[in-house]
């Protein structure tokens, strides 16, 4: 099984996406931990497709199994006591599940990168930034050191640091938070991935930075034409980047749409409750916020129903005793609720968009 | 909200000015020139029952503002006036008076309730060292009573903070901040550790118990659009400086500062729509040092609209543009950076 750089290996990424299929393929993906108190279903049946030059937005609470997803994907999940339970991930029409640990050595950094939200403990503090720019390179491509080095300058400047000559010999705590991230994101598209995952990657960041990394990650975008996975609990960053946005809760995606569906035309009242609890940049009269009430469910005894009927302002005895089903409200846009079908129910509690108020010729 | 600033302040600060020796140690303040300049001639008031909201981005010293005028740490210069006593000048035992009715309520959830008390204890605790309700049966009813009014089960008085959601623990700390019934609470980054949903929660306890009891916030965050929810009066800080103040619709509707015409523009609006068409103003590079600010206006290095005469001399001063509106800038103008128009 082993492959060296030299012998036949087909690069993954030079060959096309099959027929019929899409990029990463993850279908009905379940990771479950077996831990002392339970099985915690941290990811409990997600599903989606992504594309080349796309961005997918995962929004969800802490616990929702955002993360844990994407740390499936690329196989960095300690199994046990993770263990998984069922469904597939395909990345251009192999399955990820079924590679060999050294296969997956080829595709992390390689095939599918990931930035991480604090970039001072995703960086090594004994190395160099240079040596670990470098590190995927000489891995992957085989590039000698001054080869890697020369390379690493270059990604340094791409990605907007000044006098990279003299920065790629420096150590990561002479980088301020947002250069670090900068330097995550040279590091992640060193080797030109096909799927950049980044989990929380702004999180840590002031919003004038922030500002600057997703601007640059939108860049980058544009110019190597790679997939974007990008993991938030921030609305406001996924209405700046996302295509499509999957909203998750307690381990399962409770609505999958695009941009435009989920913002302005969303059908779950979990997605309600998040849009309803951001405070909203009026004009004139504050209005009191809207929460969720209570608190998000123990992944260990999740509730027999659905998940968010023990908070969900609608929930009837069938949310509680029956887990529901997609249910497609346009190509592509679904959700889970057992009410989505019924178009009353939406329109009468759907929050009002800047769309609903435009159309009603309200102010805005 | 113009109607509340009648009458005396309930906290003056003047001119407080904050600076920490770069290393620690016995000869380090004479050995050393070095300096953090964490808080420079910062100057504000807070009326009785409104909320004065400090934004500004980590390292620009609104928590060292909040602690210097709780006189956590003591301030090396300036005044602080809580209730026509001058903080500065306190002993230890009106100090203890004063914090009677200045309260504190923390980012961390996790780290700012003690591990190994029940939240019995912890809210009880400062009535405890006040000596307010001696009889201990009286305490216990109260302390019952002030979890049921944030919102905890008073049936979970005998449970450890362990036992609680982030959420749930930042209501222990709002309950032990009102036990006293104090007459300004300083909340540093009240919601920033917490999920949206859980956050909506928070801030409307806060608003709720505000209009409850009359007490005066001093509400530090970084996040904009929470400070614009909750503050009637609202300052921009930016490496130590204040460099705008003014009522919250003013400051979100026609910034006059450069710096907080940037920073409202950099915040992403959860509406695809508004994000598409609004153009955004994207500074370049990170704030400078503490320990050597640049000369002139401190925002000069990332301003878009510098001059020369940013550059050098003093810090602009912080003048009235309007009534009620206070700006650091030369080139003052309701939103001086042209060609970028800040959407709301």
């Amino acid at each position: 099984m082993a492959r060296k750089k030299n012998d036949n290996w087909v690069e993954l990424k030079d060959q096309p996406v099959p027929e019929g299929s899409h990029l990463l393929e993850v279908d009905d993906l379940k990771m479950y931990f077996h831990t002392q108190d339970g099985v915690v279903k941290a990811v409990d049946g997600v599903s989606y497709t992504l594309d080349r030059g796309e961005t997918l937005g995962v929004v969800g609470e802490s616990g929702s199994g955002k993360s844990v997803t994407s740390l499936t994907i690329m196989g960095l999940i300690d199994m046990p006591p993770g263990k998984i339970e069922g469904g597939d991930v395909r990345y251009r029409g192999k399955s990820l599940l079924e590679m060999s640990e050294h296969e997956m050595e080829h595709i992390r950094g390689n095939d599918i990168a990931m930035i991480f939200q604090d970039p001072m403990t995703s960086l090594n503090p004994v190395y160099t930034i240079g040596r670990q720019l470098g590190e995927g390179l000489r891995l992957h491509r085989g590039y000698t050191k001054e080869q890697a080095t020369e390379r690493s300058i270059e990604l340094l400047r791409m990605v907007g640091i000044p006098n990279a000559e003299q920065r790629v010999k420096d150590y990561p705590h002479e980088f301020s938070g947002g250069m670090r991230q900068r330097v995550m994101i040279a590091m992640a598209l060193a080797c030109d991935p096909d799927i950049l995952i980044a989990d929380e990657p702004t999180t840590a960041l002031d919003v004038t930075i922030q500002a600057q990394i997703i601007e640059l990650m939108k860049e980058m975008q544009e110019k190597n034409g790679n997939a974007i996975i990008m993991i938030t609990h921030d609305l406001g960053v996924v209405a700046d980047v996302a295509d499509k946005i999957m909203v998750m809760y307690a381990g399962s995606p409770v609505e999958f749409g695009t941009a435009d569906e989920i913002f302005y035309g969303a059908s779950h009242p979990y997605t309600w409750g998040l849009i309803r609890s951001i405070p909203k940049q009026v004009k004139d009269e504050k209005k009191p916020l809207t929460p969720i009430k209570g608190n998000p469910p123990s992944l260990v005894n999740a509730p027999k129903g659905c998940p968010f009927s023990p908070r969900c302002p609608y929930a009837q005895d069938i949310c509680r005793n029956k887990k529901p089903e997609p249910h497609f409200v346009g190509e592509g846009h679904y959700t889970k609720c057992h009410f989505a079908s019924d178009p009353d129910f939406i329109k009468k509690n759907a929050p009002s968009t800047s769309r609903t108020q435009n159309a009603e010729g309200g102010e805005q | 909200m113009a109607e509340k600033n009648q009458g005396a302040p309930l906290l003056h600060v003047e001119h407080l000015t904050k600076e920490f020796p770069v290393e620690a140690g016995v000869f380090a303040s004479r050995m050393n020139k070095k300096r953090v300049h964490a808080v420079e001639d910062v100057s504000f008031d807070i009326y009785p029952g409104e909320t004065f909201g400090l934004v500004g981005e980590s390292g620009c010293g609104k928590s060292t503002t909040g602690r210097t005028i709780m006189r956590l740490t003591n301030p090396t210069s300036g005044k602080v006036v809580f209730d026509g006593k001058d903080v500065a000048k306190m002993n230890k035992k009106e100090l203890k008076e004063m914090r009677r009715n200045m309260q504190f309520i923390f980012q961390d959830p996790y780290a700012s309730l003690n591990p190994r008390m029940t939240i019995g204890e912890i809210v009880s605790e400062p009535l405890q060292i006040h000596n307010v309700m001696p009889d201990a049966k009286e305490r216990l009813e109260y302390v019952r009573s002030l979890l049921d009014i944030v919102g905890l089960n008073p049936e979970h008085i005998n449970r450890y903070p362990h036992e609680f959601s982030g959420g749930q623990r930042q209501r222990v700390g709002i309950a032990r901040a009102f036990a006293l019934k104090p007459k300004l609470i300083i909340c540093d980054e009240p919601v920033s550790a917490l999920d949206v949903s859980i956050q909506a929660q928070v801030l409307n306890l806060l608003s709720d118990l505000q209009k409850e009891y009359g007490t005066a916030y001093l509400f530090i965050a970084h996040d904009l659009s929470v400070v614009q929810h909750i503050s009637d009066r609202v300052a921009v800080m930016y490496l130590g400086h204040m460099m705008e103040n003014s009522d919250w619709k003013t400051l979100y509707d026609e910034p006059h500062h450069p710096y907080t015409q940037a920073l409202l523009s950099a915040v992403p609006v959860p509406d695809p729509d508004v994000q598409r068409s609004r153009k955004r103003i994207i500074l370049k590079g990170d704030p400078p040092s503490p320990i050597e600010p640049p000369a002139g206006c401190p925002f000069h290095t990332r301003c878009p609209i510098a001059q020369d005469v940013c550059a050098s001399g003093e810090m602009p001063e912080l003048r009235e543009v309007k009534p009620g509106h206070f700006c650091a800038c030369h080139f003052a103008a309701p939103n001086p950076i042209k060609g970028a128009s800040v959407e709301l």
